[in-house]
């Protein structure tokens, strides 16, 4: 279950950093407090009850301390929120983290951005224009070293998104849902078999890589029987392009992308509209 | 063309049901409004295929029905005549209704085939519409054209598909060459699922593997020691004893004093033994004052070594204790004797006040030689059990 990045022990250097900055900054503003309340031995519930019944902000001058103790817990709340990879609210975060600090929000989450790109490497984008919700994406490309630990963590399905998405791009854009199955079924994934390593795959590939806003998983009218399908989600265009994609499928076949031609030239139309500077790289907006 | 445009708007109320709606609406000699559905391109392709379709039609342009704006065209008296022919209509309708029926049941055939079967079905269709005159046959043709449209749109795709060839069962098989896994053809197709879960988990992680180094994806952050302070595990245990005390003391029968006895559970058997040892020795030296006893009479256990061991250890805290000491007579063997409270006092003998070490090793071996030399055959300290 997730729960709120402050409660969790740091490392005992930073805890009593912040409980000396919650107690020096204790006569201050109340909505200090709220950092105060989750860096005190008491987490948990407690704590949680007490940022909720938090007292009426207080406007005033916010000091240095205040605001790199909000930016600190704005950074680990988007990467704890992060690990589920679905992407996160803007409400959420003024909810649970930025409180009365709404004002400043923009620059607030300028500022953990900024941090998440210089001490983590990752880039906080907005997943798509206007739409308030963000993901955090790597902006150091993979390296042929990494290749052990990369992706280590729970269960690998990267893979299967890979094989997903390369099936979906190289048939045009959009696939059925009946012929995905038909070719996962001859890599022992089927729809309602239980699978070793992805547990349910029709609930990984049409829930779970949805709501991660990999994939895009629509009826298609007037079928009987009823029939779905797959398109690319926007974090896909994000974290990945059509160009990588063609290669992954290219890499193995043992060929080169070039065998393609139609979905090469998609991909390079593609790779030319990212590197055009004004619809180029998504930024966080406030 | 005027005559284009009635094709379009004659409603199509889907293909496999092209009664119904289709001729009520036609019998009231009205233009029916609706929308041509049938299957989820069909609408797309209508507007797509309008040039194409115009010129289909334009091969029969002689027909015009008799009901629509016909003021305005070039109407053959002619024609007009032939309207009156009711058998011949119905004889059209039938035809075309064969030519939509079969189409539809030769659907596979005609889309994945490089067949001309969809060109002859519509060359029929042309045939057909030479003779027609009145909307319902007119109505008929425009669903087939529908039809026949979809499938050409399926056939072009098929076509597209076929420039750039993605094959997936390749893909499949690439994929486990890709990963090592080297199948036989025409074995097992089901692979995967049918084999070693080792082989399945060795994919999927070969394919991870490739497939993160095309992905910027940010790996998910987790604390290095878990996200809770770390506390030493020791309470988990105390808790359970606590709950149990607790209980007891619910209960209200068990009096404090037992629990504390309940915790140094392990220590007191080794006291009651001692106690118990002490108590034997005492005894004999009762019976047999100014007699000390030979230690290795009094230990040895003629029946059992590991006894015997139990002894010299329980032996050892009764010495330590100063219950009785442990010292070498004229024949340099070890004997026990016992210490009185009032002697301790005294001082009498320097060397027997000394603290002294002294350790015991007693093999197998030896304990075997000591019984038989001492002729031992019953042990002194009994067992409590």
């Amino acid at each position: 279950m997730l729960q709120k990045p402050r409660n969790r022990g740091r490392p005992n250097t930073q805890a009593e950093r912040e409980r000396d900055w919650a107690r020096g900054a204790a006569e201050e503003a109340p909505s200090t407090s709220r950092g105060a309340g989750g860096s005190q031995e008491a987490r948990g519930t407690s704590s949680q009850g007490g940022r909720r019944a938090e007292a009426s902000p207080e406007v005033g001058p916010r000091s240095q301390q205040q605001l790199e103790l909000k930016v600190a817990e704005l950074v680990q709340f988007l990467l704890i929120k992060d690990q589920k990879k679905i992407p996160i609210k803007r409400t959420d975060i003024v909810k649970h983290v930025i409180g009365d600090y709404k004002d400043i929000f923009p620059d607030l989450l300028k500022l953990a951005a900024e941090r998440l790109e210089y001490v983590f490497g990752y880039k906080l984008v907005e997943l798509e224009p206007k739409s308030n919700t963000y993901i955090l994406i790597n902006t150091l490309e993979p390296v042929e070293e990494d290749a052990e630990v990369r992706g280590d963590q729970g269960t690998p399905t990267t893979g299967l998104l890979m094989i997903v998405l390369g099936l979906i791009f190289m048939k045009g854009n959009t696939i059925k849902e009946t012929e995905v199955w038909d070719f996962l079924r001859r890599l022992g994934v089927y729809p309602t078999k239980k699978h070793l390593v992805f547990g349910d795959p029709k609930k990984l590939i049409t829930e779970e890589f949805v709501r991660q806003r990999y994939l895009e998983y629509r009826r298609i009218p007037h079928t009987d029987p009823v029939d779905y399908e797959f398109q690319w989600g926007p974090r896909t265009n994000l974290e990945t392009s059509k160009m990588k994609v063609l290669k992954f499928v290219a890499k193995v076949h043992n060929q080169d992308p070039k065998d393609w031609p139609a979905q090469y030239c998609e991909a390079l139309a593609d790779e030319e509209a990212r590197a055009r500077p004004e619809t180029g790289g998504p930024t966080p907006s406030s | 063309m005027q005559l284009a445009e009635c094709q379009l708007s004659a409603p199509v109320a889907g293909m496999s049901d092209e009664k119904g709606s289709l001729r009520g609406g036609v019998e009231k000699g009205e233009e029916p409004a609706g929308t041509i559905a049938g299957s989820v391109f069909s609408v797309k392709r209508v507007e797509d295929e309008e040039e194409p379709m115009k010129v289909e039609v334009a091969v029969g342009a002689d027909g015009c029905p008799d009901d629509l704006s016909c003021q305005e065209a070039d109407i053959d008296p002619y024609l007009l005549g032939l309207a009156d022919d009711e058998e011949k209509c119905r004889k059209i309708r039938r035809q075309y209704r064969q030519l939509i029926y079969s189409v539809q049941q030769n659907r596979d055939d005609i889309v994945n085939m490089a067949s001309d079967t969809l060109t002859e079905a519509l060359e029929e269709a042309n045939v057909l519409f030479d003779g027609v005159s009145r909307t319902r046959e007119a109505a008929l043709d425009a669903q087939f054209l529908v039809l026949a449209s979809d499938l050409g749109k399926e056939k072009a795709k098929q076509l597209n598909c076929d420039m750039s060839f993605f094959n997936q069962v390749a893909f499949c098989d690439f994929l486990f060459i890709f990963v090592g896994l080297n199948w036989m053809e025409d074995d097992e197709r089901d692979e995967l699922s049918g084999c070693d879960d080792n082989i399945a988990l060795s994919f999927w992680e070969t394919v991870q593997k490739e497939a993160t180094s095309w992905i910027v994806q940010a790996e998910t952050f987790h604390f290095i020691f878990g996200s809770f302070k770390s506390k030493p595990s020791a309470p988990k245990p105390r808790l359970e004893h606590q709950k149990k005390a607790h209980k007891m003391e619910e209960n209200g029968a068990m009096p404090t004093k037992l629990r504390k006895l309940d915790l140094s559970n392990n220590q007191e058997a080794t006291e009651k033994e001692v106690e118990r040892i002490l108590g034997l020795l005492q005894t004999y030296f009762r019976k047999y004052p100014d007699t000390p006893v030979s230690y290795f009479e009094f230990v040895i256990d003629p029946n059992s070594f590991s006894r015997t061991v139990e002894n010299i250890f329980y032996v050892s805290f009764i010495i330590r204790d100063g219950f009785a000491r442990i010292r070498l007579d004229q024949d340099r063997l070890p004997i026990l004797e016992p210490i009185n409270i009032n002697q301790v006092g005294e001082g009498n003998d320097p060397s027997s006040h000394g603290r002294r070490q002294g350790v015991i090793s007693l093999s197998l071996q030896d304990w075997k030689n000591i019984v038989a030399t001492f002729e031992i055959s019953e042990a002194m300290i009994t067992n409590s059990y």
